[in-house]
């Protein structure tokens, strides 16, 4: 009796514990296979043409080639396209328009993944986020781009300031609430003295200076103050006021504030390179910008403060990782020979926020330092300066993605699941044997 | 003794019989149960760690391209999403065989190669090479897993010269994972090596491109009718691609002789190769003698050709490599982290020279990749599998994973 009951218990439970068989052990992750062989299908965007040229039989012959090469010889599989309706009127929402197999069925057990592919000619419209802005959509920062008509630039070889202006203004208009051109020293006098030209937020604006190693002179600012030590004293100005509206000042190339350009304050004088309308400040319009935006007393200091590296330089990983992000793709190595030293990161109180490129022996080639002030206890920042110290000519791709890197606006995508414009494509995974 | 006592006796006796037969039985069925669950741990764990492996660039994110060690382990391409592979980070990979070379120029520095071909060669330094158990240190399985991660290229393509040389003809056969490489678009670079006649002269080359299609066989011919020396040394690089699938082959024909350039990667973070002369290499530092050099770096463009890209100026891009340690090392720095060919073409006399093909980057000649521990002899081993592009050269991924841990404690 005994006997009997344990063996019809070992015969029940015999059968009720079925054990899984060792596929279902250890399977393989077909699901996954999938998903990555449709992604290196369409890596050029082969697998969205085949999909929607589902009559041309060699364009899907080579598609099932290249899915046979890609996949493992006991896989078997189906690849079907579905078009993507309205699914208005109670129509099914995916109709199947082609599909290709390699086996009659994928016996009892297969996973499938789904890949949505886009027609050629869908657009994308991206949209950028505002620099500054809130949610409310208030906040945003002006960009203003100098085009002083009635100045000369230097180490602006090949370009004049307008061409470089229009440039910045197609690449970084986008992302600012308002853009500026400036188009004559007289209109850079107004903000100077903080008049608005058309409206726009005068603090924490960027201002980018298209004209080089010159900066331009509004003709308000010849008195003695100004041009004390050959112009070091506007220089100083200009300090004191981007620290005053908490502006970011852009050199987009070689010596900042090497001379002061303005033609008519200047109609005899020339750079010694034979380009009129120029004073020469020398190493010393840095140094008293740099006092200024620290809020220190004038003291004219020529001190050759930047070095010529000899090596080229190269872009940091997150300044090639936002290439990407924004689609600008400047030579990922420079030749720097104005790059500024880190010394005066401590002599000036700032704080480097972005490195285009990698210090090299204590110079920064390209860099935002921004201005720290401690206010009861409380860090901020008041005043910046974005340098390029890299050799002419300028490569203005390289000044929109330094602000970029900087403020880092967000770019949104527009919606592209739309009717008639993507296709489904599936792709079943099984095995062989597995019937 | 009555006979009911016996009966009694008898019947326990049957009855613990028939219990112990039955719990072992039972036992048997539990067991394999525990067994099965324990080894479906370590399916779902290779799937994990694969992904792992291939979706997380590992940090910093450009490890591949410096040479800092990583404080965790991925191989994703950090300037993308998704599965796409860094081609630096896998060639910073040890050899899992242990076989490392020695330099006698550099003395107490090994060079190793996850990845070799015949006719190229790419040997890392083994010190700043990512071995297996610092792999899986990283990957926090140190003690309870073992791995082989896999990479093989979706399409091998395979060059053979067929007979007789006038003219120069060659067989070009591209195959999948079990099904030829049909219809697939074929473009093809020819580098014919010249030989300098005078003491003042290098060896140079000329490149020739052409394009052509596999049959439905896979198999494509191609016939040069100007080269028709049979002493002509060349390497000739393909690209068979069809519908996103791309696959690389490469085959070189060089002088017969002992002496031949090894190159070698000094320094990942600084782009340096050192040119060594064969005889330097593994203690067979038995003669002194010389081969004249001249090496360039190409990459491929958008329209499957070579293009040569200018060697950093610090570069010495011709000159002569000689054996023996008293003699100094020469070095080559690559211009950037882009992937590409480094080609050394040498000569050792005016009649006798060869080239070779160095890949900087996996991807540029389809190099397999084989890293980690040996499944074999494993009780039971994992396997999951992957679509990945380096570059853009298609490889089929495998992670091979098993227990290292006996007796594990398993919840039913």
């Amino acid at each position: 009796m005994v006997i009997i009951i344990l063996s019809g218990a070992f015969i029940a439970t015999s059968y009720f514990a079925v054990l899984p068989w060792p596929r279902q052990v250890s399977p393989l992750d077909l699901g996954r296979l999938s998903l990555t062989t449709l992604e290196n299908l369409n890596s050029g965007n082969d697998l969205s043409e085949a999909a929607f040229d589902t009559g041309n039989a060699t364009a899907w012959q080579d598609l099932q080639v290249a899915l046979s090469d890609s996949l493992p010889p006991n896989v078997i599989y189906n690849l079907t396209v579905f078009n993507v309706n309205s699914g208005g009127g109670g129509s099914s929402l995916y109709t199947a328009q082609a599909s290709v197999s390699n086996a009659a069925n994928l016996g009892i057990s297969s996973e499938a993944s789904s890949y949505l592919v886009s027609s050629s000619n869908v657009t994308f419209n991206p949209t950028p986020q505002k620099i500054g802005e809130t949610a409310s959509g208030g906040g945003g920062i002006t960009l203003y781009i100098l085009n002083c008509s009635d100045s000369n630039g230097w180490w602006i070889t090949g370009y004049s300031s307008q061409s470089l202006a229009q440039d910045l203004y197609n690449l970084l208009s986008p992302y600012f609430t308002q853009t500026v051109v400036i188009q004559s020293t007289a209109q850079f006098g107004q903000i100077l003295s903080g008049k608005p030209l058309q409206g726009e937020s005068l603090q924490n604006a960027v201002i980018i200076n298209t004209c080089g190693e010159a900066v331009p002179i509004p003709s308000a600012y010849s008195g003695s103050t100004y041009s004390e030590d050959s112009y070091a004293g506007y220089c100083y100005f200009l300090g004191q006021k981007v620290n005053q509206y908490n502006w970011t000042w852009t050199s987009i190339v070689g010596y900042p504030f090497y001379y002061v350009s303005n033609i008519n304050m200047f109609p005899n004088e020339q750079n010694t390179w034979g380009i009129y309308g120029m004073e020469c400040v020398s190493s010393g319009g840095l140094n008293s910008f740099l006092e200024g935006l620290d809020n220190q007393p004038f003291s004219y200091n020529s001190n050759w403060i930047t070095a010529q590296l000899s090596n080229p330089v190269y872009l940091t990983s997150e300044a090639v990782n936002f290439c990407n992000y924004y689609g600008i793709y400047p030579s990922p190595y420079q030749t720097s020979t104005r790059a500024l030293p880190t010394s005066i990161i401590s002599q000036y109180s700032l704080d480097v926020t972005t490195n285009m490129f990698g210090t090299v022996s204590g110079y920064n080639p390209g860099a935002v330092y921004r201005h720290t002030v401690t206010v009861s206890g409380k860090t901020n920042f008041q005043g910046g300066f974005y340098a390029l110290g890299l050799t002419r000519t300028p490569d203005i791709r390289l000044t929109a993605l330094g602000l970029l890197c900087d403020y880092q606006p967000r770019i949104y995508s527009s919606d592209y699941n739309s009717y008639d414009t993507s296709r489904l494509v599936v792709l079943q995974l099984g095995l062989v044997g597995g019937t | 003794m009555s006979g009911v006592t016996v009966d009694h006796i008898v019947s326990v006796i049957i009855f613990l019989a028939a219990i112990l037969l039955f719990v072992t039985l039972f036992g048997q069925t539990i067991q394999t149960a525990v067994v099965y669950q324990e080894n479906q741990a370590t399916a779902i764990k290779c799937s994990d760690l694969l992904d792992s492996m291939l979706l997380n660039p590992g940090s910093p994110n450009y490890w591949g391209q410096s040479d800092v060690a990583p404080a965790s382990f991925g191989v994703q391409d950090p300037e993308f999403t998704e599965y796409q592979l860094s081609a630096f980070s896998l060639m910073r990979l040890s050899d899992s065989t242990g076989n490392l070379i020695e330099y006698y120029k550099t003395p107490n520095l090994c060079y190793t190669s996850v990845t070799a071909g015949a006719g190229a060669d790419l040997l890392t330094p083994n010190a700043e090479s990512l071995n297996y158990s610092e792999a899986l240190a990283l990957l926090g399985i140190n003690g309870t897993y073992g791995f082989q991660l896999s990479l093989t290229p979706d399409v091998s393509v395979a060059v053979t010269q067929t007979r007789g040389f006038s003219p120069l003809s060659l067989s070009i056969s591209a195959t999948g994972a079990g099904f030829p490489f049909s219809n697939a678009a074929v473009n093809y670079c020819l580098l014919l090596v010249t030989l300098g006649q005078t003491q003042a002269q290098y060896p140079s080359y000329t490149l020739l491109d052409g394009a052509t299609s596999t049959n439905q066989q896979g198999v494509a011919s191609v016939s040069f009718p100007n080269v028709t020396n049979p002493n002509q040394v060349y390497a000739f690089v393909v690209y068979a691609r069809l519908d996103g699938i791309m696959g690389v082959g490469y085959h070189t024909s060089v002088s017969e002789s002992s002496q031949y350039v090894v190159p070698i990667v000094q320094d990942m973070g600084s782009q340096t190769v050192m040119l060594a002369h064969n005889y330097d290499l593994n203690n067979s530092n038995a003669l002194t003698d010389s081969l004249k050099y001249n090496a360039t770096f190409v990459i491929s463009t958008q329209d499957y050709t070579l293009n040569e890209l200018s060697l950093s100026s610090s570069s010495q891009t011709y000159g002569t490599i000689w054996s023996g340690n008293e003699n100094p090392v020469e070095k080559v720095t690559l211009p950037t982290c882009t992937t590409g060919i480094l080609i050394i073409t040498y000569q050792e006399s005016t009649t006798q020279g060869g080239v070779i093909l160095m890949p900087w980057g996996i991807n540029s000649l389809a190099f397999p990749i084989t890293f980690g521990g040996n499944p074999a002899m494993q009780e039971w081993v994992a396997t999951d599998l992957r679509q990945v592009m380096i570059g853009n050269v298609a490889y089929q991924v495998k992670l091979s994973l098993w227990s290292t841990q006996n007796g594990v404690q398993v919840t039913i």
